[in-house]
């Protein structure tokens, strides 16, 4: 089916979200809690976009708006530029340290405001790490109480019996918000301290035992190739692929 | 006063709401029961602990039929003098009757009293009149005679139809139309379907849905079952929040009676239709209200909305479709199968029909539950049938809607109230919450107390709700220390207008309203806060201070004698003084003052 995205003709396949169909035009819309990997959440609002439909016309979540009519989008107005401006303005305390809050903030250029700011927080709640540890399979932490006291941890603060210190939460995470400290023999993340696992290779530290006996179970079989580091298994392969030619 | 005795059984009806039950309406239904055991007693009598009726100002209420007489305030204590008195020579006890303030004058039945001869009860119709834990008490007041007509006389679409000519609008805040909602859900192709009652109400001073649960439980259930029939749902939930513990009770009861007489279960009715009520009981937050997070709290995930661009008719529980109303729309069910759609039509205004119940609290004379005809105007509401403001202050403001409803001042309260007229007023209908508010009142501590409550009832899922309220909450803490700058005025307009515009859910998106309509309304309040450090009403503790005008003390003491912390000094009857250095601003003078002598400077 066909819709109009900024006045642009575009094929959008029904049940697709205004924001993917977005995407592929190459036009730019704003999101914060949402990844090619997860999909939208529809929580940061950033990606608010005006549909028309009908006769009515409406401000949408684009992330979680699935397009099952012939719509006519509209992805940047003064109206929404000015909820986009107001979100950063309000978010920018949350973390107001991270470069990442910092560069939208100069961006929207936001107005001043005498908020309080706590120089110490880093995170925006955008719960990426929260989708990311699902999509891993352990889901070892989460979004805790509500309203203004929402953050995300580990049940009761504790260090999970789930979590398998991948660290892919730190990895999706814009502002550095997640703390995590390494030494060449352990790693310590949401108060849970992992011993690390060395390359056989090169003698680098890669990966959590957790991590590897995790991925062992999760593609069924024991495999020595678990024991190097992402670059000497290229290396490794490479090698024995050069011997079959 | 003395009357002819009526010889026939006497009905007594103790309220056992939860508001005469905290003033011990227990003990006087137990004293009677009780006594009225004994052989002594020569009269045919039936104790009924029925729900609550409304006039929860006046508990223990205990009526007695069919002579119409209705006690107030009776004690376990009375209750020799009423068997000996009343039961037994008809003679009337006059102390216990309805005392007006205003004419002075008694009155024998609630009938003849104001708060109640406004009132149009559809809702409430039962309650207060039956004993909720008897199926049979409901049976005989037309009870399950709707379900009868709709499985033995009517189509599924024609009961959709009824529904839909009603005009019948969603009464937990939304006020969106009930029969298209259940057309909807009938129209998808998937299957099971459900039906839910959400019964988590949340609104701080709102218990007509908890008073609907607790004394006609079976108005819901019926109302559901027809529903599952229009729609072909094969199971209901209703959810409740857990502290409703009385309801949880009724419900419950009133579940296993009507399995055990077949109108839940396999076959109900001897129709071919089989459906089966099952209760949930919710943790008691505030956001659960909102029919997707109640719908995922159903589910055992955590209780946060999400976006309706699917509606729960199509994609509800279990992604299954799901028809969820409020427990007061499903009591308005039976009523418009019974008594038809065009008759329920005639009562309300154009848009939103029938009648809506209200919780009547704050400064009000008669607190309690109200059910009027839509497009009844906020002044008969809070003057006519509430009594007016107690202690002979002036109204301020009234809000509606509960937090996330607005405050309409003193030049609206001719207001016809309806669902479209609030919203245009700035504020919404809500649940039907009606929290009055007298000049005592500072309207930036209103709005400061609501950011609070909903700083901590927000789900936290969407950024503007969780942030709007945290920086509004801020801003008017400072208003209210008197640190706040007459641009904080501009930043909070601006926050609400982005909260109303993009959150996720209608909470979020109504959050600000208690601020916005403060700011529209009653902005020089808030600039008397900013620009002279001085709360008018006296509440904001950092910028009051009472003082005693001369001319108008009389030297009474009664501002000493209720002073907490002994501030205040004087000779009798001479003018008083307040020590300021040991004042600490909590009002008690002026509340008490009876010659308007202590003053905010």
């Amino acid at each position: 089916m066909r819709i109009s995205i900024d006045h642009q003709a575009i094929d959008v396949n029904p049940g697709e979200t205004i924001l993917e169909a977005v995407r592929k035009t190459g036009i730019d819309i704003p999101t914060l809690c949402y990844h090619e990997a997860f999909g939208g959440q529809g929580m940061c609002r950033m990606c608010m976009v005006e549909v028309k439909n009908g006769n009515t016309t409406r401000l949408v979540a684009s992330c979680t708006y699935p397009i099952y009519e012939e719509i006519e989008v509209k992805t940047s107005t003064p109206a929404i530029e000015k909820i986009r401006r107001s979100i950063v303005t309000l978010l920018y305390r949350t973390a107001p340290k991270s470069e990442f809050m910092e560069n939208l903030y100069r961006e929207y250029n936001c107005k001043e405001n005498r908020l309080s700011i706590d120089l110490n927080e880093r995170c925006i709640l955008c719960r990426l790490c929260v989708r990311a540890c699902e999509e891993i399979g352990s889901s070892a932490i989460s979004a805790i109480f509500r309203g203004t006291e929402k953050r995300i941890s580990t049940p009761f603060d504790e260090a999970s019996a789930v979590c398998i210190g991948c660290a892919a939460c730190v990895e999706v995470c814009p502002t550095g918000a997640i703390g995590l400290s390494e030494t060449d023999e352990e790693r310590t993340i949401w108060n849970k301290t992992f011993a690390l696992v060395h390359c056989e290779r090169c003698g680098k530290p890669f990966a959590t035992r957790e991590q590897l006996d995790y991925i062992a179970t999760r593609v069924g079989m024991k495999d020595n190739a678990a024991n190097f580091c992402e670059d000497c298994r290229k290396k490794n392969l490479a090698t024995q692929i050069s011997q079959f030619i | 006063m003395q009357q002819a005795i009526n010889n026939d059984k006497r009905m007594i009806l103790v309220c056992c709401g939860t508001g005469c039950l905290a003033n011990g309406s227990m003990e006087v239904y137990q004293a009677l029961q009780q006594q009225l055991s004994t052989n002594e007693v020569q009269v045919k009598t039936y104790t009924k602990a029925t729900g609550c009726n409304g006039w929860c100002e006046q508990g223990p209420l205990v009526k007695i039929m069919p002579d119409d007489i209705t006690y107030c305030l009776v004690n376990a204590k009375d209750v020799p003098e009423i068997i000996a008195k009343t039961l037994q020579t008809g003679e009337i006890i006059n102390r216990l009757l309805y005392r007006d303030p205003k004419s002075k004058k008694r009155f024998k039945s609630h009938h003849e009293i104001d708060f109640y001869k406004k009132q149009h009860k559809v809702a409430l119709r039962n309650i207060g009149e039956i004993d909720p834990a008897s199926i049979e008490d409901y049976i005989s007041t037309d009870g399950y005679k709707a379900l009868k007509k709709v499985l033995q006389e009517m189509t599924s679409a024609q009961v959709i139809d009824e529904v839909m000519k009603s005009g019948l609008r969603g009464r937990g805040g939304g006020g969106f139309p009930t029969g298209l909602k259940w057309k909807a859900g009938a129209t998808t192709k998937a299957s099971p379907r459900y039906v839910i009652c959400n019964g988590d109400e949340g609104d701080p001073g709102a218990f007509m849905d908890r008073s609907i649960m607790e004394g006609d439980p079976h108005t819901v259930i019926e109302g559901m079952i027809i529903c599952a029939y229009a729609i072909g749902a094969c199971a209901g939930y209703i959810y409740v929040r857990n502290e409703y513990s009385l309801a949880v009770k009724n419900l419950n009861i009133a579940i296993n009676n009507a399995r055990s007489q077949g109108y839940l279960g396999k076959d109900i009715l001897g129709s071919q239709l089989a459906f089966d009520i099952e209760i949930v009981r919710g943790g008691g937050a505030f956001v659960c209200g909102e029919e997707t997070a109640l719908i995922a709290s159903i589910e055992g995930n955590v209780g946060e909305p999400r976006d309706k661009y699917i509606f729960p008719t199509e994609k509800g529980l279990w992604g299954q479709p799901t028809i969820i109303n409020n427990v007061e729309t499903w009591a308005n069910i039976p009523v418009i199968i019974n008594k038809g759609a065009a008759e329920f039509a005639s009562i309300g205004t154009e848009g939103s029909k029938g009648t809506k119940v209200f919780s009547l609290v704050g400064k009000v004379i008669n607190t309690g539950l109200v059910e009027v005809p839509m497009g009844t105007t906020l002044r008969e509401i809070i003057f006519d049938i509430g009594g007016g403001i107690p202690g002979g202050r002036n109204f301020k403001a009234v809000q509606t809607g509960g937090p996330s409803g607005g405050c309409i001042p003193e030049h609206m309260l001719d207001l016809q109230v309806d669902f479209d007229t609030l919203i245009k007023a700035g504020s919404m209908m809500g649940s039907g919450g009606l929290i009055v508010m007298d000049d005592r009142t500072c309207m930036v501590e209103i709005a400061r107390y609501y950011a609070n409550f909903l700083a901590g009832e927000s789900c936290g899922k969407c950024t503007p709700c969780r942030e709007g309220i945290k920086a509004m909450l801020e801003i008017l803490n400072n208003i209210c220390q008197g640190e706040g700058r007459e641009e904080d005025l501009e930043f909070l307009q601006e926050i609400g207008e982005t909260m109303q515009t993009a959150s996720l859910c209608a909470l979020g998106r109504t959050a600000p309203n208690p601020v916005l309509s403060t700011l529209h309304h009653f902005r020089e309040e808030y600039l008397e806060h900013i620009n002279n450090a001085r709360c008018p009403a006296g509440v904001c503790r950092d910028l009051t201070e009472f003082y005693i005008d001369g001319e108008p003390c009389t030297g009474c003491g009664l501002c000493v004698k209720n002073c907490p912390v002994d501030a205040i000094s004087g000779e009798k009857k001479k003018v008083h003084v307040i020590d300021q250095d040991k004042c600490i601003q909590c009002g008690e003078c002026i509340n008490h003052c009876k010659f308007d002598a202590v003053k905010i400077r």
